[in-house]
């Protein structure tokens, strides 16, 4: 039988609770729902919820994104994206294309896409053009890519791939001198492909309260109850609030498409830097479709300024790590809103200073994080 | 982006299933699902154009109902 939120909120406010704690999200979605919601404003003031790294496309790595650039100014090529992606910047002298949308303007053929259904059915519209699938994402977004992959690319398709692994920017902060963070929400739908099993390495290894919660206010109150519970008792185990979607185990089939598609490697995280085993990369198979070993020669980052770095004034790197709130940034509210966006947390949809501003927080002057 | 929408199946050939959602129609990639049984009437949680788990018909109202509320909430400005 499922309670509704208030009767998670009495449940939340019966506790105990002196010590401030941190709870960390690592999901745009649900860090959209507890904007939404008003979640910070109905729980007693000790807690803290900290949106973490959640964004896939707040952390690809600037030379993706100047490569796609480059290779969407080329004549036989069109480019593919999903849409988030078309107005993240780089670091480019004035004048030159700093986005894939500027560079659209600018000539290059570059088009959204919700789904990877949709480069293969331009592949095959112009069978005379190369299709480059500029491809971001998490666990739930790979799963479908590999899916597209493993059912067959048309030849003039390939893939730029920059996908992530969600748990490994965990481990990162948690094997860090500062987590910052007491208690963590699992993300939902990575989670519904991956097995929340996946996570088990948290309470187990470092001792932290760990529930996966769905997007619901109810599902994610229940997660930080039991998170608050856990920490009372001292009792810490992994819990699944969201066990009406999510399995121990996960989508075993998505997971076997994952595997022989890709492989997994170390992978550079915008603004972050390197984190052991967190992307995605196509095995060796695939080559003939890898945008990375096709397109090998045709950028050179080593004469570029800033390159790799979040745009200048951009504080990007530290509100993915949850280091900071996004109105905590100087440049939140003021140079950099959803309209002029400056970094990639405020393009995506899923980024944490895009959905605070959604969510109707303007002001630049809220709290920061407590060390 | 990591958020799966709940649609209804309305018709499957293969790999590829019709859906529903709202009035919404989409046609939606079963290769994900080959070791779930699904028939027409189902639900599934559908994301980039791909169905990545089934589920129940209450889950899918639930969120549903979700997805109105944020989007009211974000065309009224927020709350704060």
């Amino acid at each position: 039988m499922s309670h509704d939120a208030a009767y998670w909120l009495r449940q939340i406010r019966s506790l105990h609770l002196t010590q401030r704690t941190r709870i960390m999200n690592v999901c745009g979605g649900h860090e959209r729902s507890i904007t939404m919601a008003g979640l910070r404003s109905v729980l007693p003031s000790t807690i803290e919820l900290i949106p973490g790294p959640g964004c896939p496309v707040c952390v690809c790595p600037e030379e993706d994104v100047y490569q796609a650039i480059q290779l969407a100014l080329q004549e036989n090529i069109i480019l593919v994206a999903f849409g988030d992606m078309l107005r993240v910047p780089v670091n480019v002298p004035k004048g030159e294309a700093h986005t894939l949308e500027q560079a659209r303007a600018a000539g290059a053929d570059i088009r959204p896409i919700a789904s990877p259904q949709e480069a293969i059915a331009l592949a095959h519209a112009v069978p005379d053009k190369h299709v480059v699938f500029f491809a971001a994402g998490f666990e739930t977004t790979m799963a479908p890519v590999a899916a597209m992959v493993a059912a067959g690319m048309p030849e003039n398709l390939s893939l730029l791939l920059s996908g992530r692994l969600t748990w490994p920017a965990v481990a990162m902060l948690l094997a860090s001198d500062t987590p910052g963070f007491h208690g963590l929400v699992a993300p939902g739908h990575v989670s519904t492909v991956m097995g929340a099993q996946e996570w088990e390495f948290v309470p187990q290894h470092y001792h932290i309260p760990t529930a996966v919660a769905g997007f619901t206010a109810e599902s994610l109150l229940a997660a930080f109850y039991s998170i608050l519970r856990q920490l009372e008792s001292g009792k810490v185990f992994l819990d699944n609030c969201y066990g009406t979607v999510v399995s121990n185990t996960g989508n075993h089939r998505a997971q076997e498409i994952l595997q022989d598609v890709f492989s997994v490697t170390d992978a550079n995280w915008r603004g972050v830097g390197i984190i052991p085993a967190s992307g995605f990369t196509l095995q060796a198979a695939y080559r003939a479709h890898d945008a990375r070993v096709l397109f090998a020669h045709t950028v050179d980052h080593t004469q570029r300024k800033r390159a790799g770095a979040m745009p200048p004034g951009c504080d990007c790197a530290r509100v993915v790590l949850g280091r900071i709130y996004p109105n905590a940034c100087r440049l939140y509210g003021r140079a950099c809103t959803p309209r002029n966006p400056v970094g990639p947390c405020m393009v995506s949809e899923e980024g944490a200073c895009r959905i605070w501003w959604s969510g109707g927080l303007r002001a630049p002057t809220a709290p920061t994080v407590s060390a | 982006m990591c958020l799966g929408i709940p649609m209804q199946i309305t018709d499957i050939n293969g790999y590829n299933a019709r859906c529903e959602a709202k009035g919404v129609r989409r046609e939606v990639n079963l290769f994900l699902m080959q070791d779930a049984a699904l028939a027409p009437g189902d639900f599934v949680l559908v994301h980039v154009g791909y169905a990545i788990q089934k589920i129940s018909e209450v889950e899918a109202r639930s969120s549903w109902e979700l997805f109105d509320e944020v989007l009211r909430v974000q065309e009224q400005g927020g709350y704060a």
